[in-house]
């Protein structure tokens, strides 16, 4: 799988390629500005990119905008943005062309190698990846939970795990449940959102953008 | 029919005083002030409004009721019913029912000349009538009294408007008492216009209220302005009753001698060709019947001997009402000339204070606004400086207890685990996730750090988006319109960030409320924001200690802010900082 990495602290972006390295991940190219970013993501077309928020040459959000920038470019290309911090403005601009193939989490989910290698592997494969932060913030919205009241409490568990970019079989594993039963709760939660059938990867999608983006 | 509806009328007011009594101790006071002071101030403008009414419709039953007509009555009837079912209404009703009243005292002094009138404000004749030396002063007193009232009261009648107008009480005291000399100065133009404006078809209706609509709205938005003009209409309207007083002695020494020079310049009548306020001069040449009365022997004062039929006689050609005296005789002439004095010397006082070149000219006294501003300065000064210190000492210290602590701990836990690699690497492994948990602990409270000093999205995207941000994360239902053009100049924008997560935390913590809604936008260098719930309302400036403290922190940047929360909600409160934006960065990938 080819990964483009764009960080611009030398120490981790030098940490990243090897953690991806380890993994068999193949570094097409690694950037350390947007432009850059830009032109490698354009040009090599990875599987997947990895990108921080913060940038030069303005030191804000370039890598956010450039990742916006390029999956405006090329439709779905797959993005898994890392940031200091988590912001739902920042999610839902990204989650915001429901094309699916996005990512976006805190550095320190890095620690994990193997929970941040599987959101890596899902984004690629067209997943959705938002870290717990972030989907706990929207949890605390009390209009929110009008919206998904028609959920039952595991099914919004769920969802819930779903939108961290976890598989059927991790979200059983977590739940202490049989993957069935959460196949189970997954068509009820398409169903009670109205999400028509079609192919399933395609379905958690939809479903999690709808968590999501309310 | 009509001695029998006036019987009726005291009883009606009383019945109504009382049920409005009982109403209003149920209710417990108007919506602005709860409790007993509400209760009783709602009572006083009840009263004001049926005492009100037993005036205007004895004045106008001597108007208009002599034909036995009695559908004067209908006032105090209204009045009783609006006391009885919307007792909070006549706080809204009497200021411009007293304005309207005061103005109709210049038409009838005028027109209903001595003898003709029986009832005006609290003078009721027993002889012949009452005369236009005593609806005058009452007049006067009732456009003063109705119009401080409106201005008072311009924030009871709705508080948008209110929020439209300025927050009250932010000017400064003296600008505040200074606009108000502009009372004296419209109730002098009034008197002099009104008569005729209100005989030119009812104009006067339509113009009174948009008259007393443009005091108030500029005494309330611009009050320097209209400090300003007031002074300037004082002295003006000062020299016009020097005027008006030195041109009809001169006219009185004229008609004395009875000449049939048309120089006294008599009115041919009530509805009399407009007259310049400043100079008293009539253009129009006089006809021959009113000279013949301008010349009769005895033009006495109204004031002093001869009958109050002699007196409109003479005096209506050229009777000017003028503030609270009507000048047509002698005594008319004085006493103009004494309150043209009173309002000149009114002017000339207040000139040094509203125009600080006059006062620079002046030499002297030391600027009191930019002593005051210098105070101010230094308070909020004081503020930031504190605040700053209290900031970055707060940051030392949980940097110390938080990051740094745990760092340490990291370093121990890692020597600690390569010492026991060889020995039990079980045990080393352990304490390696353990460390690593720790790092994970530290940087989680970096960041709640570096968040409550610049929040990231403040910093990369600037005002607009922080707040909309804000709004995302806000356990709220927050609606968003934000128009801002460019970029805030950073402390500024720090400040107004926090100020908005103070109002939006408020607001989801102490309302009670599902919905707000922030509005922003610049204009005239002030950056705007409001920040509306809809909860319960009843938030107080003075209470909240956190609304207080996003004042002063504003103060800092002569920013302002202002508080609309009636109990019942909705919450609206609006900061406005004075500042310039910045061109929008742009850069494109």
């Amino acid at each position: 799988m080819r990964v483009v990495v764009a960080e611009d602290l030398f120490l981790l972006r030098d940490g990243l390629v090897r953690l991806l390295e380890a993994h068999g991940f193949e570094i097409a190219a690694t950037a350390e500005d947007a432009p850059g970013l830009l032109t490698a993501l354009i040009s090599k077309r990875p599987d997947v990119a990895i990108v921080d928020v913060r940038l030069p040459p303005t030191f804000t959000d370039d890598g956010l905008r450039a990742a916006i920038e390029a999956r405006g470019q090329v439709p779905g290309l797959p993005v898994l943005v890392l940031s200091q911090y988590v912001e739902q403005l920042y999610a839902r601009e990204l989650l915001a062309d429901r094309a699916g193939g996005v990512g976006y989490l805190l550095k320190d989910r890095v620690f994990n190698d193997d929970q941040f290698v599987d959101a890596v592997r899902t984004v690629a494969s067209g997943g959705t990846v938002m870290d717990t932060e972030v989907v706990a913030k929207l949890l605390s919205r009390r209009a929110r939970e009008e919206t998904l009241a028609r959920l039952s409490a595991r099914e919004r568990e769920v969802l819930e795990l779903m939108a961290e970019g976890r598989s059927n079989s991790a979200i059983a594993q977590r739940l202490f449940v049989t993957e069935k039963a959460v196949s189970k709760h997954s068509t009820s939660i398409f169903t009670k959102l109205d999400l028509a059938p079609s192919d399933d990867d395609n379905r958690r999608v939809l479903a999690v953008l709808a968590y999501l983006n309310g | 029919m009509s001695v029998r509806a006036q019987d009726l009328v005291l009883p009606v007011l009383a019945v109504a005083a009382i049920v409005a009594v009982i109403r209003i101790r149920a209710r417990g006071g108007t919506e602005a002030a709860k409790g007993r002071r509400g209760r009783l101030r709602e009572f006083g403008w009840c009263a004001a409004v049926l005492v009100l009414s037993i005036m205007v419709a004895s004045t106008l039953f001597s108007l208009f009721g002599r034909n036995n007509s009695s559908w004067w009555i209908v006032i105090p009837i209204a009045a009783a019913v609006i006391v009885i079912f919307w007792p909070h209404l006549p706080a809204r009703i009497v200021p411009v029912a007293l304005i309207l009243y005061g103005l109709s005292g210049y038409v009838i002094a005028r027109d209903y000349a001595a003898g003709s009138m029986d009832s005006y404000g609290v003078m009721v004749a027993s002889g012949p009538g009452i005369q236009a030396d005593l609806i005058l002063p009452q007049a006067y007193a009732f456009l003063l009294l109705g119009g401080w009232l409106v201005l008072r009261s311009a924030d009871l009648v709705l508080v948008r408007a209110r929020l439209w107008l300025g927050p009250i009480g932010r000017a400064p005291l003296g600008d505040q008492l200074r606009t108000l000399a502009l009372l004296p100065v419209v109730a002098v133009l009034a008197g002099l216009i009104a008569p005729r404006l209100w005989l030119a078809g009812g104009a006067a209706l339509i113009l009174t209220p948009l008259l007393v609509l443009g005091v108030v709205l500029l005494i309330r938005r611009w009050p320097k302005r209209a400090a300003k003009l007031a002074t300037a209409g004082l002295l003006c309207a000062g020299i016009a009753g020097l005027v008006i007083a030195a041109a009809w002695r001169s006219s009185m020494a004229t008609s004395a001698t009875c000449s049939a020079s048309p120089q006294p310049s008599a009115q041919s009548s009530a509805y009399a060709p407009p007259v310049k306020p400043s100079s008293g001069q009539p253009v129009k040449p006089p006809s021959p019947v009113q000279l013949k009365k301008v010349c009769r022997p005895t033009p006495q004062p109204a004031f002093g001997g001869g009958t109050a039929a002699d007196v409109a006689d003479v005096a209506w050609g050229q009777a000017l009402p003028y503030g609270a005296v009507l000048v047509a005789g002698q005594h008319g002439a004085d006493a103009a000339g004494v309150q043209g004095l009173a309002l000149l010397a009114l002017g000339t006082w207040l000139a040094p204070q509203t125009f600080p070149r006059i006062r620079r000219m002046l030499g002297g006294t030391p600027d009191a606004e930019l002593t005051k501003r210098v105070a101010r300065l230094t308070e909020s000064r004081a503020v930031a400086v504190d605040t700053a210190s209290a900031d970055l000492r707060r940051l030392e210290r949980d940097l110390h207890d938080g990051a740094q602590a745990r760092l340490v701990a990291l370093g121990m836990n890692l020597s600690a685990a390569e010492r026991l690699i060889p020995t039990s690497p079980e045990a080393a492994i352990a304490l390696v996730a353990e460390a690593r948990k720790a790092s994970v602990r530290a940087l989680m409270e970096l960041r709640e750090l570096v968040r409550g000093v610049v929040p990231p999205v403040l910093a990369d995207r600037g005002l607009a988006d922080a707040v909309r941000a804000l709004a995302l994360d806000s356990p709220l239902q927050v609606e968003t319109d934000i128009d801002l053009p460019g970029r805030v100049p950073a402390p500024v924008e720090t400040a107004c960030y926090f100020a908005v997560a103070e109002l939006l935390t408020n607001a989801a913590k102490h309302s009670g409320a599902r919905d707000a809604r922030i509005t922003m936008s610049h204009s005239d260098r002030l950056l705007r924001i409001e920040v509306t719930d809809f909860g319960l309302g009843g938030a107080d400036l003075a209470r909240g200690s956190g609304l207080a403290g996003v004042e002063r922190r504003l103060a800092t940047f002569d920013g302002i802010l202002a508080v609309s929360s009636p109990v019942g909600g909705p919450t609206i409160v609006v900061l406005e900082v004075p500042c310039v934006l910045s061109s929008p960065k742009t850069s494109s990938y």
